[in-house]
């Protein structure tokens, strides 16, 4: 249909039916493409000639309708559900009465596992290049109260509450059930782990599910959980899947364990071991103490026999210098004048120093260095 | 006094006398004074080792 303007002097003005109608024109030579997205209020009736969704981008929820015939999508049989990722084939589409565009689709295909995998790859490159694995916090020794996000009647919550209990039966815990499985697992974990982590005395977080299909662990690989974690104000804890299994919110976590289990023995010590290590502990400190004791006194027992010989060592020393004196006194005796050839003469008893002290014929007594003899005055 | 302040005067009054240089009255009075050093620093031991054992006593006693 020819869109036509009316005059108002120099001024072309549209209706607003033929400026829509002008768009509408416009879009149709845009090109048929594929475009991808999570399926959402997906509305089919029986009565309706379209089946209308929404089709979401994961990673920041931009939105486009999309309507599609209804026979064209019944004969593809996807059983599509909500949250499900979708590739759609259709080319923009103006609805002329509202002014909305939204996505003609002629084709849908299901995201398919390759798909899967090859978003997750790259989703994985995108949030290793920001930096969003490297936080790496140290999980407390003791703390005070632990969070527990996990499925509301899973294997994987009665593991890890009869582990944490076995371990460390005083630990104290709160569970936030939430959906671990389906289209809106990712958002419901979100605020089950903002939940506890905001918890009073909530030291460390464990995300823990069991072991699953590919699919069933999709939402543990998603994007706003993955960043949830990372951002958590306290340490997580990731036990998902099995040990094969590596969903990014591992990645992303403080700590990963292979399973439920494992996460518990992660995050309470074992009390019996930590009782005998602070045994031990003791045992050294009073070994400790006493050998100070035990030192001091070896070396003051040492100093002391030191002591107790002193005073003879003293003595004797003195003892030595006097028997030196008494050596050199001796020397200085007379008996060292006769070695010289000095002789002592006596009369009786008398020291004869004067030769009018005796007279001829008298006997006197002479003596010598060595010896003495009898002689007579002439 | 603290013990080892006793300790190392004791340990001086041994050299001194090691040394020999002091006069014999003089050594007799350092050797009275290292035997009374000798017998605090003992006793002061002796009531530290009490303190500890009775310390482990206590600590043993509460042992949960």
């Amino acid at each position: 249909m020819k869109v036509e303007a009316i005059q108002y002097g120099d001024r072309k003005v549209y209706t607003v039916a033929s400026f829509n109608r002008g768009v509408a024109d416009w879009l149709s030579r845009l090109p048929t493409i594929w475009v991808e997205g999570e399926v959402t209020e997906l509305r089919r009736n029986a009565r309706w000639q379209s089946v209308f969704f929404t089709l979401k981008d994961p990673s920041d929820g931009a939105c486009v309708g999309v309507t599609i015939a209804r026979s064209r999508f019944d004969a593809l049989r996807l059983d599509l559900a909500d949250g499900e990722r979708a590739h759609v084939f259709g080319r923009p589409e103006l609805f002329e009465a509202k002014g909305d565009y939204r996505m003609r689709a002629l084709s849908i295909e299901r995201f398919g596992l390759g798909d899967h995998l090859a978003a997750l790859e790259r989703l994985k490159k995108k949030l290793a290049a920001e930096g969003v694995f490297e936080r790496k916090r140290p999980l407390p020794l003791l703390p005070r109260r632990i969070g527990l996000v996990t499925g509301n009647d899973a294997a994987a919550k009665r593991d890890v509450l009869a582990t944490i209990t076995a371990r460390f039966p005083a630990a104290r815990i709160v569970v936030a059930e939430t959906y671990v499985q389906g289209p809106f697992a990712a958002t419901a974990m979100i605020e089950a782990l903002r939940e506890v982590s905001a918890a009073p005395d909530v030291d460390v977080v464990v995300l823990a599910r069991g072991g699953g299909s590919f699919e069933d662990l999709l939402p543990f690989s998603d994007e706003r959980l993955v960043r949830a974690v990372a951002a958590s104000p306290v340490p997580v804890v990731s036990a998902v899947g099995h040990e094969q299994d590596t969903p990014l919110c591992d990645l992303a976590a403080d700590a990963r364990a292979s399973t439920p289990t494992a996460a518990a023995r992660l995050v309470v010590p074992d009390a019996a071991e930590l009782l005998q290590r602070l045994d031990r502990a003791r045992g050294a400190l009073g070994r400790g103490a006493r050998g100070v004791v035990e030192r001091r006194r070896q070396r003051l027992e040492q100093t002391h026999e030191r002591l107790r010989r002193a005073p003879a060592l003293a003595v004797e020393r003195k003892r030595a210098r006097l028997e030196h004196s008494a050596g050199r006194l001796r020397a200085l005796s007379p008996r060292a004048t006769l070695q010289r050839g000095y002789a002592i003469v006596r009369r009786g008893d008398a020291i004869v120093r004067s030769a009018d002290a005796v007279a001829a014929g008298e006997t006197i007594d002479v003596e010598v260095a060595e010896g003495r003899f009898g002689a007579r005055v002439e | 006094m603290t013990f080892e302040e006793a300790q190392r005067e004791l340990e001086q009054i041994v050299e001194r006398l090691e040394r020999g240089d002091a006069g014999l009255d003089e050594a007799i009075k350092l050797w009275e004074r290292g035997e009374e050093l000798y017998k605090r620093c003992v006793g002061q031991l002796d009531a530290a080792q009490g303190k500890i054992e009775e310390l482990a006593r206590r600590a043993e006693s509460a042992k949960p």
